[in-house]
């Protein structure tokens, strides 16, 4: 009688053996193939998150590697400028998917009647950015303000200016309308019109005034402007240096920011120690390391219940195994050589989990939606794969091969004589 | 000629106890012999050696003049010897016709009939069967495995009068008619009244009981002790 008729008769009439192992396996299996749909449904998640929040950084002068000089209007930075130059190249490294570039200026904003816009009495004037893709700028990027009304501006615009919405409605403006600004009239600098092309809000609790400022400049946030570079450059003739202040390059895939910047600090024409990085994936961090938390819970319960089902396994095989001493004894005193009785052993489970792994297969698809809820996972994102099945069979399979080798060790480290009067 | 030859072979449990101490004997096909002594000499120790489920501390144990620890101890157990155990020792989610098969490619019906059994019994559980019943199967099996020599240990030890009687016939039977080399460890004087060579274990030593008339054995010279091939070097 061969190994494998002896094997098939042993799981058909021990039936009680095979159904307590089978049950574990289908409980184990099912139990591992939905965690793996929900780590799968974790990781789109987590992908889906990097492509739709995307992450920025901003290369600006290093004013303390700069030298700095004097004049009437007071002291100011002789560090180099950002050239339009190093703007293309640094947008043409792989992964940046859009790129704003400004210099910074205080003009006053006038209405077409010439009032003075202003949040204040005292007719302050606005932080403005004179921008390529205002929508790049890293105070879109970082999600700290909003778009509400119109469109951005773009390098094809050439006169648009975007003010916030407190702005707006304080000086009963409306999209269309036209703008005039200055910086310095005492000193004849050139009054520039723009059209209002957007709107902006700052998406923050309006009441925390901590949220209502630059605490860099102290400047209001409702008193930022964005406008069209080409008007930046009208406005700052007087005071231009034929340079750029900042540049905000965007990033899709925010997972990626840091590879980017390294790839950006490796452009080997731009001198670095005269130019700062700054990362500005705040909003990406902070649901990433939720997201990121949950991944290695779902992780850690996979790995548990995978490590704790193998002990499991373990233990009963063995216990399975020793209660088969006599068997065992009997088996090799007729001549059976180890290798078949360990083989037959084998054999006997692997059985077991051809039938336990398909069900398991498909009662995962019923159970891991239900398990996906937990973690926060609509039901119908989280999908038990072929992939997954054929994983956790194949895995699953040398595991059980596994844990039967290390179950039998002990018995079949003796000889037949030993295991026969151990069972006298 | 002897079919086993078992030359000064030594064995200790643990290397602390020694049980059998420079033991030799030969064996022939066709004849039924018996090994007597007090529990705890050794007996199932040499029956275990010259089976191949342990191997010795010292000498060898030779089948049909190859060393068997050379040939290998499982291939001597799948192809040159067949146990019968005083447990029986059979597989039990097995039937009694399967046990019988483990060793065979032949039917198992025949010999099983042979032996006493039903069909219907032959398809039963081996568990539901009485001890007399298990103990034939187990002989069945050993005698299905057409291996030359049989190995019973305690073949009737746990059975009635009538059932041990009709067991050490059909051992004999298998020595004398199907030429088998049948050894026995028993304690039965009934049993080894039966046998053609008797051999008592004591202190680690092997004796060869000379038969006398009312089938009752008494100690050989030593001389005739020794094994054949030291005596054919002598």
């Amino acid at each position: 009688m061969n190994l494998g008729i002896r094997a098939v008769l042993h799981t058909a009439r021990k039936w009680k053996k095979t159904l307590l192992v089978f049950c574990l396996l289908l409980a184990i299996t099912t139990l591992v193939l939905s965690g793996l749909a929900i780590a799968d449904a974790q990781e789109e998640q987590a992908e889906e998150v990097r492509g739709t929040t995307g992450a920025s950084f901003t290369v600006e002068r290093n004013l303390s590697t700069g030298g700095w000089a004097n004049d009437s209007d007071g002291t100011y930075s002789t560090q180099e400028l950002i050239t339009k130059d190093m703007i293309q190249k640094i947008a043409s490294v792989e992964g940046i998917t859009g790129y704003d570039a400004s210099n910074g200026g205080v003009p006053t904003l006038y209405d077409e009647e010439g009032n003075n816009l202003s949040l204040s009495p005292d007719g302050f004037a606005y932080y403005a950015y004179g921008a390529y893709n205002s929508e790049f700028n890293s105070l879109f990027v970082s999600g700290r303000f909003e778009l509400v009304e119109g469109s951005h501006i773009t390098e094809d615009v050439t006169d648009g200016v975007i003010l916030s919405r407190e702005s707006v409605e304080k000086n009963g403006l409306k999209i269309g309308d036209k703008i005039t600004g200055i910086i310095n009239p005492e000193y004849n600098d050139p009054e520039v019109e723009m059209e209002l092309i957007g709107v902006f809000d700052i998406v923050a609790d309006k009441d925390d005034t901590i949220n209502m400022y630059d605490a860099s400049t102290y400047w209001d946030y409702n008193q930022y402007a964005f406008c069209s570079n080409s008007v930046m450059e009208a406005l700052a003739v007087n005071y231009s240096d034929d340079g750029i202040e900042r540049g905000f390059f965007y990033v899709e895939d925010a997972a990626q920011l840091d590879n980017v910047i390294k790839n950006v600090q490796h452009i080997d024409s731009i001198n670095w120690d005269n130019f700062i990085i700054t990362a500005n994936d705040e909003v990406y961090q902070n649901i990433s390391s939720a997201l990121s938390d949950t991944g290695t819970l779902i992780t850690t319960l996979i790995v548990v219940i995978t490590a704790v089902s193998m002990v499991l396994i373990i233990l009963i095989l063995s216990m399975s195994i020793r209660s088969r001493k006599r068997e065992t004894g009997i088996l090799l005193a007729v001549g059976i050589a180890k290798p078949a009785v360990i083989l037959q052993y084998v054999l006997e489970t692997l059985l077991i989990a051809v039938v336990a792994f398909p069900l398991a297969y498909l009662s995962s698809k019923q159970v891991a939606g239900a398990l996906g809820t937990l973690f926060g996972k609509a039901a119908e994102n989280v999908i038990v794969t072929p992939e997954h099945f054929m994983l956790v069979a194949i895995v699953g399979g040398i595991l059980l091969v596994a844990a039967v080798l290390v179950s039998s060790i002990s018995t079949l480290r003796l000889k037949p004589k030993q295991i026969l009067s151990q069972m006298e | 000629m002897s079919i086993m030859e078992i030359k000064q072979v030594g064995y200790s449990y643990d290397n602390k106890k020694k049980v059998l101490k420079g033991v030799n004997a030969e064996m022939e096909q066709g004849k039924l012999y018996a090994i007597l002594g007090p529990s705890g000499c050794g007996k199932t120790t040499l029956l275990s050696l010259i089976g191949g489920l342990d191997s010795p501390g010292s000498g060898q144990i030779y089948f049909d003049g190859q060393d068997i620890a050379k040939t290998g101890l499982s291939d001597h157990r799948k192809n040159h010897v067949a146990f019968i155990f005083q447990a029986y020792n059979l597989i039990d989610y097995l039937t009694p016709a399967e046990n019988v098969s483990l060793t065979s490619k032949l039917p198992p019906l025949p010999i099983l009939e042979r032996l006493g059994l039903t069909k219907e019994e032959a398809k039963r559980n081996v568990l539901k069967l009485s001890g007399g019943q298990q103990q034939r199967v187990a002989i069945a099996r050993a005698l299905a495995s057409e291996a030359p020599v049989i190995l019973a240990d305690e073949p009737t030890g746990n059975l009635d009068e009538d059932t041990a009687q009709d067991i050490t016939e059909i051992l004999k039977e298998s020595a004398h008619k199907i030429n088998k080399c049948v050894v026995v460890v028993t304690h039965s004087n009934e049993l080894a009244k039966q046998a053609d060579v008797v051999f008592r274990l004591k202190k680690g030593e092997l004796q060869v009981l000379e038969r006398v008339q009312d089938g009752a054995a008494q100690p050989q010279s030593r001389r005739n002790n020794t094994p054949r091939s030291e005596r054919r070097a002598k």
